[in-house]
Order: structure tokens, then C-alpha cells, then sequence
């Protein structure tokens, strides 16, 4: 077990490693120089070595990316030349802000997700429950997340006027934790929120489905029944199990579904990581975006690191090879 | 001459075969036959969008007084309205849908062949060519999709075939990792050990005895990233990344966001994205459709 732990954390670190030197040559190779944009023209020649040598640009590309690498491995991810600051500090704020909706929109998603799953998932095969419940899931699925976040906004913002629709109110001298348990920042993060739980429940709803209708046909279920247990105990039965794929679903599930977070909070203007990553793409302040791809990568290699390890604590027929 | 012409006849049949009972299977399920008539629709609607859009999706329109038409409801001559720049909402919606089914298409079959490629020699191969595969795919499962792709197209310039680069770069991963799963339990089946104890070619065994039996698994596939390239595609062109010189429907959404019309003007943000979720919901149907009937334990007994 502890080899494999091992073995697992040195991959990880080595994935970590090649993701974040795809993503340093790809800023450099790429035909918009920063040097060329970020530098104003009649500079002295000594001004421009010194601003280069802020931005860690000056030397060979090699140079360059010996340095970058150096400054991670001590946190530190460059200045932004858009806030003219650590990027660090530039994103730390946001990430705060993502995980908000973010970890209360997954988990509230997949708890709704499964109880309705479990539902449709007991109901008669081929019945309306069934049908209209797997016709719903798929259709809510296929329904892009930032046109159920326009359908919000339309609906309970500009229509009928119960909640703001933009950013996530003023603190208004409010620092730590106070700055977020006031009854504003509720109101405006209801929204973004419900857009996040609509886009993780029919996921949930389909896999937990397909595990109870698997579980229906299983002999120790029969066995259950035939002791003479309630039907919602037998249900339950069946619950449990099919909880594993779920809950090794979950974590990457988080990471992948970064990609529905990041318009969410663009048509929203929350002020998360991947808001802030859109808007430093378009700003063309390539160490702020590096740093959130790289905080976004970490996230996904630490799932899926999450994942496999759950699994293998949870079912005692994975090998530690 | 004759005979490699009849041979070549022969293994197109059948690996269209697989093809054709798929299809077969399919429009037994009345969700699947849904799906595929709503998909059918969209093609039917692409390919014949220039003769049947009642104008040029960017020529302003004009008032008898030669004024434009800004947000003018919808009406007999603009059924769904115009936007705030004076164009046909119509007309945008219609030439739209050539944007996503082609980036859809191109992308996924695109998707499809790597995936295939990968997943197939990486399973056959096994051993070292598999241990390197696989670790390309892990390094490529770590990279956030949207993030990716926002990054990539900011930095390669938005077109749409660039687009089309970046989502095959990014859904080839999954694909593959799927395909090598059955490549895995195909390989080991005993027509496949006959045929190489009798001395047949890996390129044999895998073109006559490996791809006809996965092709299903690769259908599958290729019809999920239809729909994650079109999803992908209006993502990033609701977040202004899209190609300009093109109308898509993402880019409605985020001409009518960002000039506030949200409020006021329905005709022009319903349809869109009205559109949009029938087009992904159908493949979705023809996906699942296409689970349930693989899976024997989801299979309805009763």
C-alpha cells in the first residue's frame, strides 16, 4: 500500500511537471511576444534590460525556463504586468471566490443528483417516472452551462427582480471571514450557485441510475427482500453500492468541471480563477494566466491522485501494483 | 487485380456491417430515434443554410425610412427579429449551425482517429509502447479543458480552424483510453491467437480481426465528441474567443449579452440557445441510447 502511494505521488509530480512545461513553452513559442507588447517604444536600451529582467524574459529561452521553474518550486509565480503585483497575490483572492460555488455547487449537486437518481433508478422499467426522468437528465445535460446561467439571469434577475445578477456585492468594510457570512454576498451568490448544482445534478442522476438498475438485478438484493425488509431499506441496499463509481467520480468530476465554472462566473462576473483567467488572456498578462492554469492543473492531478487512492481504500479488489 | 478489389469490397462491408446494426439497434430505442431525427434535421438545415437564410447574416437592415432596424420584435418579413445591430436573428441561426456541425464533425472524426490510433496500438503493442502512451495520455488527462482551450485559441489567434486544432488536442485523451480497454479483452479473444499462430501480420490481425469488433466502441466515441466540440466550440465563442468573420450561436449569446439585451429582446437569446441544447441533447440521446443497449445489466429484462 505504501508503494503505491509512493509510486502514485511520483507521477503526479511528474505529470505536474510535464503539464507546466507544455504550458511555459507554449506562452513563449507563441507568436505574440510580450516583450514586443508590454515594452513602449523610444525606451532606452538600459530601461528595457531592466523591465525584461523584472518579468524574468531576458537570456535564452532556456535561461528563461530554468528560472521559471527555480521561482515555482519557492511559489513564486512572476509579476503580473497587468496589476503590476505578485500573480500569487493577484489569484489568491479569486480561488476563494471559485471555491465558494464551486465545492457547495458539486457537493449539493450530487447529493440532489443521486436521490433523484435512486428514484428514477427504482422506478418501474420502461414507466413514465423512468422516461421522463431520463429525458429531463439528458436534456438539462445538453443544455451548455452558460445558456442555463442566461436562463437564470433572465428569469430571477432582469424579469422578476429577486436577485442581482452581477459580481458578488461590496463588503463594504468587512474584512475575513465577516466579508462572506452576510446576508449580500448570500444574495448575490445564489445564482451562481443554482447554475453550478443544475450543471453536476444530471450526471449524478444518470450514473447513480444506472448503478440501482444494475444493483435491482443483483442476487443479494433478492436475498434482502426475501428476509423481509421494507422496500425503502432494500433500497437503500442498492444505494449503497452503487455510491462507490460515484464517489470516485466525484473528484475528477471537480476538475473537469472547472470548464462549466469558468462561464458561470464570466456570465455572472463572479470574480473567480477562471474569470480571471479569461480576462488575463484577453489583457495578454501571461503570468497571471500561467499561474491559474498551473492552480487549475495542480487541482486535477490532485483529484484524480484523491480518486485512485479512495478506490483503493474502497474496494478491496483494486491491486496496488 | 480482381480479387484485391473483391477483397477490399469485402472488409468495407464489413466494417460498415458493425456500422449498420448500430444503426439498427438504435432506432429501436425511441429516445435514439429522437435523437438521430433531431441531428438529422440540423445536417439537413447545414447544408442547405445559404438557400434557405432569408438574408446576409451581417447586412444591417433597414427601415422604410432608412433607418436601422435596432431590436425590432420579430415580425412577417424577420420572424425572429433583428439584434441590436440591425441583423436577421434568423438568418444568424440558420448560417450558425453550419459553424457547429462543422467544427463538430471535423473535430470529432478528427478525435475519433486518434483516439483509435492510440488506443488500438497502445493495447495491441502493450509493453513499453503502452507504458509511454499511456503516460502521454495521463499528462494530457491533466490539463483542464476550458482553460486549454481559452489559453490556446487566445494565444494561436480565434479561426475556426483552430478551434477545430485545439479541441481535437484536448478529446483525443478519453477516447483513447477507452479504445485500449477493448482493444485489451479483443486481443486476447482465440480467433485473434489462431490467427497469430498462423503466422497471419500485426497489420493483418489488426485491420481484419481488431477494428471490425471495436468499431462500436469508436461510433460511440466519435458521437460524444460531436457534442463536446460543440459545446466547446460555443463556450469559447460565448466567452469572445469564437471566429469573427463567422456567425456561431455561442457568438450570439455573446453579442446579445454584452449589448444588454438580455432583458428586452428574447427573440434574439431564446433561439440560440434554444438550439444549442436540442443540438447536444440529441447526440446525448443517441449516446445513451447506445449504453443501455451495449450494457447487459441495464438491458430491460421485464
Amino acid at each position: 500500500m505504501r508503494a503505491y502511494i509512493t509510486r502514485r505521488l511520483l507521477q503526479a509530480i511528474l505529470v505536474v511537471f510535464v503539464v507546466t512545461t507544455i504550458m511555459f513553452f507554449m506562452f513563449r513559442i507563441m507568436p505574440a511576444d510580450p516583450t514586443t507588447m508590454f515594452l513602449e517604444g523610444g525606451m532606452t536600451e538600459e530601461a528595457r534590460q531592466v523591465l525584461l529582467e523584472e518579468w524574468g524574459l531576458n537570456g535564452t529561452i532556456w535561461e528563461q525556463y530554468v528560472l521559471y521553474m527555480g521561482n515555482l518550486l519557492t511559489g513564486d509565480f512572476g509579476n503580473s504586468f497587468f496589476y503590476r503585483k505578485p500573480a500569487w497575490e493577484v489569484l489568491f483572492p479569486f480561488i476563494i471566490n471559485t471555491l465558494w460555488i464551486a465545492v457547495p455547487g458539486l457537493l449539493l449537486g450530487a447529493f440532489i443528483g443521486s436521490a433523484l437518481g435512486m428514484i428514477v433508478g427504482w422506478a418501474p422499467r420502461g414507466g413514465k417516472v423512468e422516461r421522463s426522468g431520463i429525458l429531463l437528465a439528458t436534456i438539462i445535460r445538453g443544455a451548455p452551462s452558460f445558456v442555463v446561467g442566461i436562463g437564470l439571469l433572465a428569469v430571477f434577475s432582469s424579469y422578476l427582480n429577486w436577485v442581482p445578477g452581477y459580481g458578488m456585492g461590496d463588503p463594504q468594510g468587512q474584512t475575513g471571514l465577516m466579508r462572506y457570512l452576510n446576508w449580500d454576498f448570500a444574495h448575490h451568490l445564489i445564482l451562481p450557485l443554482c447554475a453550478v448544482i443544475i450543471f453536476f445534478i444530471p450526471e449524478n442522476l444518470l450514473l447513480m441510475r444506472s448503478g440501482v438498475v444494475e444493483a435491482r438485478t443483483e442476487d443479494y438484493i433478492e436475498l434482502v427482500r426475501a428476509k423481509g425488509v421494507s422496500e425503502k431499506r432494500v433500497a437503500w441496499h442498492a444505494g449503497r453500492n452503487s455510491m462507490l463509481p460515484l464517489i470516485t467520480w466525484l473528484f475528477p468530476a471537480l476538475a473537469e468541471t472547472i470548464a462549466g465554472i469558468v462561464v458561470v462566473e464570466i456570465v455572472f462576473s463572479w470574480p473567480g480563477v477562471g474569470r480571471e483567467l479569461v480576462l488575463a488572456v484577453v489583457r495578454q498578462d501571461y503570468p497571471v494566466a500561467q499561474a491559474a492554469f498551473f492552480l487549475l492543473a495542480i487541482m486535477i492531478v490532485l483529484a484524480n491522485l484523491a480518486a485512485d487512492l479512495t478506490y483503493s481504500k474502497l474496494d478491496p479488489r483494486v491491486a496496488y501494483k | 487485380m480482381s480479387q484485391t478489389i473483391h477483397r477490399s469490397v469485402a472488409w468495407v462491408f464489413r466494417a460498415l456491417l458493425p456500422i449498420v446494426t448500430t444503426f439498427r439497434m438504435l432506432i429501436q430505442d425511441r429516445f435514439a430515434l429522437w435523437g438521430l431525427s433531431i441531428f438529422g434535421v440540423f445536417i439537413i438545415v447545414a447544408i442547405i443554410a445559404p438557400w434557405i437564410a432569408p438574408y446576409d447574416p451581417f447586412a444591417p437592415m433597414m427601415t422604410e425610412t432608412g433607418r436601422l432596424m435596432r431590436l425590432a420584435p420579430p415580425s412577417s418579413d424577420h420572424w425572429l427579429g433583428t439584434t441590436a445591430f440591425g441583423n436577421d436573428v434568423l438568418s444568424q441561426l440558420i448560417m450558425g449551425s453550419r459553424v457547429a456541425l462543422r467544427v463538430g464533425l471535423v473535430a470529432a472524426l478528427a478525435v475519433g482517429f486518434i483516439s483509435t490510433l492510440v488506443g488500438v496500438i497502445s493495447g495491441y503493442f502493450g509493453g513499453i509502447i503502452d507504458d509511454i502512451l499511456m503516460r502521454m495520455t495521463d499528462v494530457a488527462l491533466s490539463i483542464p479543458t476550458l482553460p486549454f482551450a481559452i489559453v490556446a485559441v487566445g494565444l494561436l489567434g480565434p479561426s475556426v480552424d483552430n478551434i477545430i486544432l485545439v479541441i481535437t488536442l484536448l478529446f483525443w485523451r478519453n477516447g483513447a483510453r477507452i479504445i485500449r480497454s477493448v482493444v485489451l479483452t479483443e486481443r486476447e479473444r482465440v480467433f485473434v491467437k489462431w490467427a497469430r499462430a498462423a503466422g497471419a501480420s500485426h497489420l493483418h490481425i489488426i485491420l481484419k480481426h481488431i477494428l471490425p469488433n471495436i468499431l462500436r466502441v469508436v461510433f460511440l466515441w466519435v458521437t460524444m465528441s460531436v457534442a463536446f466540440a460543440v459545446l466547446t466550440e460555443a463556450s469559447l465563442s460565448f466567452l469572445g474567443l469564437g471566429d469573427p468573420s463567422i456567425t456561431s450561436w455561442g457568438q450570439m449569446l455573446n453579442t446579445a449579452f454584452a449589448s444588454g439585451a438580455l432583458r428586452s429582446a428574447w427573440w434574439w437569446v431564446a433561439p440560440p440557445s434554444l438550439m444549442l441544447i436540442a443540438l447536444i441533447s440529441s447526440l446525448y440521446l443517441i449516446g445513451r441510447a447506445y449504453e443501455e443497449q451495449t450494457n447487459p445489466r441495464l438491458k430491460d429484462h421485464s
